[in-house]
């Protein structure tokens, strides 16, 4: 009855190839990827719209003088105070929180994540996989808000003068931290895996950026300089402004490679430690 | 070779053992019954040697290799509580995305295979929301079958199905065990059904296994018993108590146990006035044996 079997043990490429193949079948067959590209797209479109229209008195109080503002700042802006300083392509982080938790928590609520947990027996394929294609899916998403913030930008007529290396670089500067927010967002789903509400909860107030205000305060205290602040996801992404070079990109990269690193072996430690659902 | 051997394991949930130092042999190709009462750990083992839950001591080992090696652990098919599906997708896309998560080739011929497999080739493209709960069983076990899986581990899988469900699944589930040669450990409480297929039996209660036998020797062990019936039941069974072991009322009938000849059960009841009206020869089923050794607390020693 019994016939000899042969086991033979996939490479770690052969196994994420797998497991992204599954999210990436899933990302393009359900409604939700395209969902939050249109939000994605829709939001800059209305921010800059709707404060573009005149008051009844017939004031005009445009939020932005320029089209790219609606990308970036002008200089990064670590604390901001006006709500233009805020509305700009890193809204895209908040949404792609949202979207993640979703897509994670879908996982869990039909029990698709039994089938991943059992022929996969390395916790780390999961974190990899989900970082990688929710990384894609929010890149995706900084398109679609690039796309529909300029059309509403131009719409509404404001001026378009721009250093266009700078805005290349702060455009992928912000898809490339894509994947820190992601792996981001990935690790906090894992750690609220029973509580989809939490998960998403604690995704929009990672994205807001709301910790940047503390740290940044810690960093005036002692004297220190700014720039520091750009080891974060937050900082980093906000240094991504209509200013940036190269450099600028290359620190992003370095930055969201660097907390894509930590917050996937912290969410593979604690698959590893704890019950996976 | 065994297809899994677990020794000594162990999970707790709130200072609470759910499975206690816990023994089991599955051979491979058997179709192991694994037969327990409502939290008895059998759940929990499953998800133990399926990776889901985190052991807090012991041993698991599949087809001879630790459980966390990915190489075996990819032939594993498991339904685990309900079949893993996204309900707005299709049958076929949700069959699709394990194919691709198992690196399946020709993904599209093994889905035809497998929904051939459980009677399901006409259901491809329904919404998985929108299937029974039979087919979701079935589902669920096609799911399991992708990729030539050297063992399944099934949670449950004729519970809630009608009758001809589970003539189904139990067709389908000793088809691929002869087809395709893999280990199948089941779990259910319907011993009826298991009684039909199984070939060992794992009998675990408070998280302890307290006796694994193949079924050959489940059927040496279940007794002999001759069914029979009369007017004057209380008076029949008090008169053949005094003359054998073991003689048991159930319901309209009389009970002697460890008899095998009835002819002369029928003369001695004759011969005291006792006219029987039915008389049958039978054995006790698994759910029978099952029931008298949960009854019996001197059967609960490891065996």
């Amino acid at each position: 009855m019994s016939k000899e079997i042969k086991f033979e043990s996939p490479t770690l490429a052969k196994r994420i190839k797998g497991m992204l193949g599954v999210d990436f079948y899933r990302l393009f067959h359900t409604p939700l990827f395209y969902i939050f590209l249109a939000i994605a797209a829709i939001i800059p479109a209305m921010v800059s719209g709707m404060t573009a229209l005149p008051d009844p008195n017939g004031n005009m109080t445009a939020l932005y003088s320029n089209v790219w503002q609606i990308i970036a700042t002008n200089e990064p802006l670590y604390v901001v105070r006006e709500i233009a300083d805020y509305a700009n392509m890193n809204m895209v982080f908040i949404f792609g929180g949202i979207m993640v938790s979703i897509f994670i928590g879908h996982d869990y609520k039909s029990g698709y994540v039994k089938q991943l947990f059992t022929t996969h027996a390395k916790k780390q394929d999961y974190m990899i996989s989900k970082s990688l294609v929710c990384a894609f899916a929010m890149a995706c998403m900084c398109i679609t808000y690039f796309i529909g913030g300029t059309v509403a930008g131009l719409l509404v007529k404001y001026d378009t003068e721009v250093n266009v290396p700078a805005l290349i670089f702060a455009i992928a500067g912000k898809m490339v931290m894509s994947l820190g927010w992601a792996s981001l967002y990935t690790f906090l789903n894992v750690i609220f895996r029973r509580y989809f509400g939490v998960s998403i909860f604690s995704s929009f107030f990672f994205g807001t950026g709301i910790l940047i205000i503390g740290a940044a305060a810690i960093l005036e205290g002692l004297g220190l300089p700014g720039w520091i602040l750009n080891v974060f996801l937050y900082g980093s992404s906000v240094n991504a402004s209509l200013a940036s070079n190269l450099g600028t990109f290359i620190l992003c990269a370095i930055i969201s490679v660097a907390w894509a690193f930590e917050y996937n072996l912290l969410g593979t430690m604690i698959l590893d430690k704890c019950d996976v659902y | 070779m065994n297809a899994i051997e677990i020794r000594n394991l162990t999970k707790s949930f709130r200072g609470m053992y759910a499975v206690d130092h816990l023994n089991m042999t599955v051979p491979q190709g058997a179709i192991y019954g694994f037969i327990g009462e409502n939290g008895s750990g059998k759940s929990t083992t499953e998800k133990l040697i399926c990776g889901h839950l985190v052991p807090d001591g012991g041993e698991i080992k599949l087809f001879g290799k630790d459980y966390t090696d990915p190489g075996v652990r990819v032939r594993v098919g498991a339904l685990i509580e309900n079949a893993g599906c996204f309900p707005g997708s299709s049958v076929y896309q949700n069959l699709m995305m394990q194919c691709i998560n198992l690196g399946i080739k020709n993904a599209d011929k093994e889905i035809k295979r497998v929904l051939k497999t459980v009677r399901m080739e006409d259901n491809a493209k329904l919404k998985f929301k929108n299937c029974s709960l039979g087919m979701k069983q079935r589902i669920g076990i096609a799911m399991a079958l992708l990729g030539d899986p050297a063992l399944l581990i099934l949670d449950e899988p004729i519970n809630g199905l009608d009758t001809d469900g589970m003539r189904i699944m139990r067709e389908i589930l000793v088809d691929i065990t002869k087809k395709y040669g893999c280990t199948v450990l089941i779990s259910s409480h319907i011993l009826g059904e298991l009684e039909k297929i199984a070939t060992h039996y794992g009998i675990i209660r408070q998280g302890r296994m307290i006796m694994e036998l193949s079924a050959e020797e489940m059927d040496n062990r279940a007794q002999v018993f001759v069914s029979l019936k009369t007017k004057d039941i209380q008076g029949a069974k008090n008169l053949l108590a005094g003359r054998f072991k073991s003689v048991r009322v159930e319901g309209e009938y009389i009970r002697v146990y460890d008899v095998n000849d009835s002819a002369s059960i029928v003369d001695f009841l004759m011969k005291h006035g006792h006219v029987v009206s039915e008389i049958r020869k039978n054995k006790i089923g698994l759910e029978e044996y099952y029931v008298e050794l949960m009854s019996n607390k001197e059967g609960l020693n490891d065996e």
